[in-house]
């Protein structure tokens, strides 16, 4: 069987789990049997036949795993979606049809990834100039700036695009310092270190995550931004030593914060005693727990858990987007939640084993980064949600609503793929005789 | 490069499996007790989808049912009762407003269905059972007379059946409409009276003369005294430069042990009290049960320790500086609940042997199934058995020829004690009578107090007994089906 129909036997499924999870959901809603929304289920299942088809005339040796991956994960966040609010599952299914718009094209526009490293310091410009951007010209929205107002009262988190414009830059970065990182050249307080001038813009993105905190007020995407860099550093030396180096300097730092701005103070309280101000700091925390335990071992099923009052309002705060995990926990119960973690799990296997398949330094990592990016950023939400971590503000990928989130992340896929597919190609025309272009 | 890929992997999973492991600790280990927690709106909004189990007396009445109602298509229930303002605060109400009290509270987890086999299996099931029903030791026959005999004033009264412990009635006035909880609870809470009181377990009340009962149980037990002890009563007794009188400054003179019980002779129990000393009178009180929290199926909070007290704060009851001449004539920080004053009865009554006073005999599912039986159980010996029966017949004389004769009832043995506890305001005293009937064969034991009267525990307590003591022994069982 060719990959392409290995991809869409898996497809189909998945596509089918996301379809019965609407009609559940609209079922619980109107308590008798209904088909639900099914112009949306077929619209969403429509763009991923789209993106199948298209991987199979441009990239037809990439994993045929990613997408069905993708198709399952956005299908239980639009029925989540749509069982808190149907009008959300609508405007979220726009965002996922332009998710494969642009996955479609990165697919026929970017045939090789390898060009992206020629214009990294072009690259990582512009995500500098995107997160300044936000700063200065950012919306504010509870307490955090992230998002710049764009005509018709949308708003766009360049902040999500930035993220993928800066593994691209440290692919780039750190392919070409790999081997001087990798091999110290000075001892300093007892460490082998190499020379400062390599590590500085390190450094600097410390920095820059911190002031990211500070100025943005968003302790998720520093702690997204500055794990991502650790981990793509890891990459390319090899070297635990920078790992527990840059750990330390973020707990300094995060500690220092936790001190002087009384905002990510109150919120590191509220993570350690949610209970003592249930009616207040700890509310959104309380309520998530009580769902949670509501949901139980098994749950009550798609869309029949009371997450929203009679009056149609979320019993938690940002249910729709930080805690949509709260709401699968809750409809679908540990069992469900366990399901939705080991999708991530699988993405990450595969997006890994996309990175051990390239074939250069550069894909590699850029692969790497890119993966570890989704899986940091699942695990830094879904860490906030069960209190392993402090709640920071980051959407939960391919589940959460919102478009900018949404759009990066079937942006990001589309990357990963192509990947896949110029390493097998090479390997196919290597065996074949023919020179790797 | 490809090792750390791997290791970066391995990273990442173990991140998830500690996700995993943190996630279910609040799905399935912690999660049974957030469910329970006041404020969890689930709970609430749950509460109204249960059938709960209704609450039936021993009688056969139904005190507390659901009824269901259907709101935008769903299938809702409220709590209804029956018989209104009847037992109201040992009932007690479940809203998802308000919250529970009393046995609705106690025994939320029968009434609600999620009983049984442990919690986890359960919500691995995820089956929910109907609720079931609870049987209650409790007698509406007795209870009703006990309620209409306070109407009017403000008071308790406590029937205990002291061979078992089963509490036959526990009326405290003024009461409140169950069924008013929802719409009117603020109003209900804002009575000067405190109708949500339960002053029968959690009314906390001078026992004035009552305690002379623990006092001659604990004079006889040091082998110092019998019944038949002689005293000179010359109408005064100092302790400290502190004058001890006799109610209505009386002098008896020459008296024995037994006199001085039936006319509850104050200088006579102030010298036992002085003798013993504070040591030997509050372990004698610790037998009894003063000073720790009563044991009964009832929400802790409503439920007061009787015990001695300064300034709102339980002191221990064998406490060297205190005056035990005082405390051996009711005084001097004792503070009871009406509960603990007819377990006091009870366990003379029942040979010296304290039963545990428990109001839920049985717990019945739907099918009919016993999921809980309470069998009567002992809670200390507080005297032997040839004190308690000395001590039973010195009660007797009390009832017979002493202060208490107005609880008297014809053809009956009946053993009890009065007490007037003064307020210092002569509109205010607290009335006291406990006892037991018959005196040979106890089927019933009470304790009956009322506040704020111009009249003594003879006057006032020691009829209020003798009527609720006459129903308790004439009622006879009931067949046939509970019924509204």
């Amino acid at each position: 069987m060719s990959l392409r129909s290995r991809e869409l036997g898996f497809l189909i499924p998945a596509l089918l789990l996301g379809m019965l999870g609407l009609a559940a959901g609209a079922s619980a809603r109107a308590d008798e049997l209904q088909a639900g929304p099914w112009q949306t289920a077929l619209g969403v299942a429509l763009v991923f036949i789209v993106m199948h088809a298209v991987l199979r005339l441009r990239a037809p040796l990439s994993d045929p795993y990613l997408v069905p991956i993708l198709a399952a994960l956005t299908g239980i966040g639009l029925a989540m979606l749509y069982r808190i609010d149907p009008g959300l599952a609508g405007d979220q299914a726009i965002w996922v049809t332009l998710g494969g718009i642009v996955f479609c094209a990165v697919i026929v526009f970017l045939p090789d990834q390898r060009v992206l490293e020629r214009y990294r310091y072009i690259i990582g410009l512009t995500a500098v100039l995107l997160l300044v951007a936000t700063m200065v010209f950012g919306t504010e929205v509870n307490g955090s700036r992230l998002w710049i107002e764009v005509g018709g009262g949308q708003r766009i988190q360049l902040g999500e695009l930035a993220k993928v414009l800066m593994v691209i830059f440290l692919a780039g970065y750190l392919r070409e310092k790999r081997e001087v990182l990798a091999i110290p050249t000075q001892r300093r307080l007892g460490m082998n270190l190499p020379a400062f001038r390599h590590l500085a813009p390190i450094l600097v993105f410390w920095g820059a995550a911190l002031v990211v905190v500070v100025v943005l007020n968003d302790f998720g995407t520093a702690l997204l931004f500055f794990g991502v860099v650790l981990a793509m550093l890891y990459l390319a030396t090899g070297r635990p030593l920078y790992v527990g180096l840059g750990v330390g300097l973020f707990a300094v730092g995060a500690m220092a914060i936790w001190a002087a701005v009384p905002r990510i103070g109150a919120r590191v309280d509220s993570w350690l005693h949610p209970f003592s101000d249930a009616q207040g700091t700890g509310y959104q925390m309380v309520q998530s727990l009580y769902a949670l335990a509501d949901g139980g071992v098994v749950g009550p099923g798609f869309g029949r858990a009371l997450l929203v009052t009679e009056g149609g309002n979320p019993r938690i705060p940002a249910l729709e987007t930080d805690f949509i995990f709260s709401a699968v926990s809750n409809d679908l119960g540990y069992v469900g939640a366990i399901g939705v973690m080991l999708l991530y799990v699988l993405l990450m296997a595969r997006g890994f084993a996309i990175a051990t398949a390239a074939r250069d330094g550069f894909s590699k990592l850029l692969a790497g980064g890119l993966t570890a990016v989704v899986g940091l950023q699942a695990f830094i939400i879904i860490g906030g949600v069960v209190r392993l971590v402090p709640l920071t503000g980051v959407t939960l990928p391919f589940m959460s609503y919102g478009g900018s989130s949404v759009v990066v992340n079937f942006g990001i896929a589309a990357i990963l793929l192509v990947i896949s597919n110029r390493s097998r190609q090479g390997l196919v025309e290597a065996v074949r005789g023919v020179p790797a272009t | 490069m490809n090792k750390s890929i791997r290791t970066l992997y391995i990273a990442l999973a173990s991140a998830f499996a500690l996700l995993v492991v943190m996630l279910g600790y609040w799905q399935v280990v912690a999660a049974g007790g957030l469910d329970e927690r006041a404020d969890n709106p689930y709970k609430m909004e749950k509460q109204r989808l249960v059938d709960r189990g209704r609450i039936i007396s021993a009688d056969k009445i139904v005190l507390a049912e659901s009824v269901a109602y259907r709101e935008k298509g769903k299938k809702y229930y409220r709590r209804y009762y029956p018989q209104g303002t009847l037992a109201s605060q040992v009932v007690g109400y479940a809203t998802p407003q308000q919250g529970a009290t009393g046995l609705e509270q106690q025994y939320n987890r029968y009434l609600a269905g999620s009983y049984g086999t442990g919690a986890i299996l359960d919500r691995l099931r995820e089956e929910t059972k109907d609720g079931a029903d609870i049987r209650l030791t409790l007698d509406t026959r007795v209870q009703k007379t006990a309620e209409a005999l306070l109407s009017g004033r403000k008071g308790a009264v406590v029937a205990i059946e002291p061979k078992t412990g089963k509490v036959l009635a526990v009326a405290s006035s003024p009461t409140f409409d169950l069924n008013q909880v929802t719409s009117d609870f603020a109003s209900i809470r804002k009575e000067p009276d405190a109708p949500l009181l339960n002053r029968g377990t959690a009314g906390l009340y001078p026992p004035g003369s009552t305690f002379k009962v623990v006092t001659a149980v604990a004079a006889l037990a040091s082998g110092k005294w019998s019944a038949s002890s002689t005293f000179d009563d010359k109408g005064v007794y100092v302790v400290d430069g502190k004058p001890i009188y006799n109610s209505g400054k009386a002098k008896y003179g020459l008296h024995n042990l037994t006199d001085a019980l039936t006319f509850s002779i104050n200088t006579t129990f102030a010298q036992i009290g002085d003798t013993l000393g504070g040591r030997k009178l509050g372990g004698e009180m610790n037998l009894f049960g003063f000073g720790r929290p009563t044991e009964i199926d009832l929400p802790s909070g409503e439920v007061a320790t009787s015990g001695r007290y300064r300034d709102g704060k339980l002191l221990p009851n064998d406490q060297r500086d205190e005056d035990a001449s005082r405390i051996a004539i009711g005084q001097e920080n004792l503070q009871v609940t009406p509960l603990q004053m007819a377990m006091v009865a009870g366990a003379i009554g029942n040979g010296g042997r304290m039963m545990r006073p428990y109001l839920v005999r049985r717990v019945i599912t739907p099918d009919g199934v016993v999921v809980k039986q309470q069998r009567p159980e002992e809670v200390d010996s507080v005297a032997s058995a040839y004190i308690a029966s000395e001590v039973g017949r010195m009660m007797q004389s009390v009832v017979s020829e002493g202060t208490g004769t107005e609880a008297g009832l014809s053809g009956l043995s009946i053993a009890g004690k009065t007490g007037t506890a003064e307020t210092g305001d002569p509109e205010r005293n607290q009335a006291w009578f406990i006892g037991y009937a018959p005196a040979d064969d106890p089927k019933v034991a009470v304790a009956v107090v009322i506040e704020d009267t111009s009249g003594t525990g003879g006057t006032e307590a020691a009829p209020v007994a003798g009527e609720v003591m006459r129903t308790a022994l004439s009622i006879g069982p009931v067949p046939g089906e509970p019924t509204s």
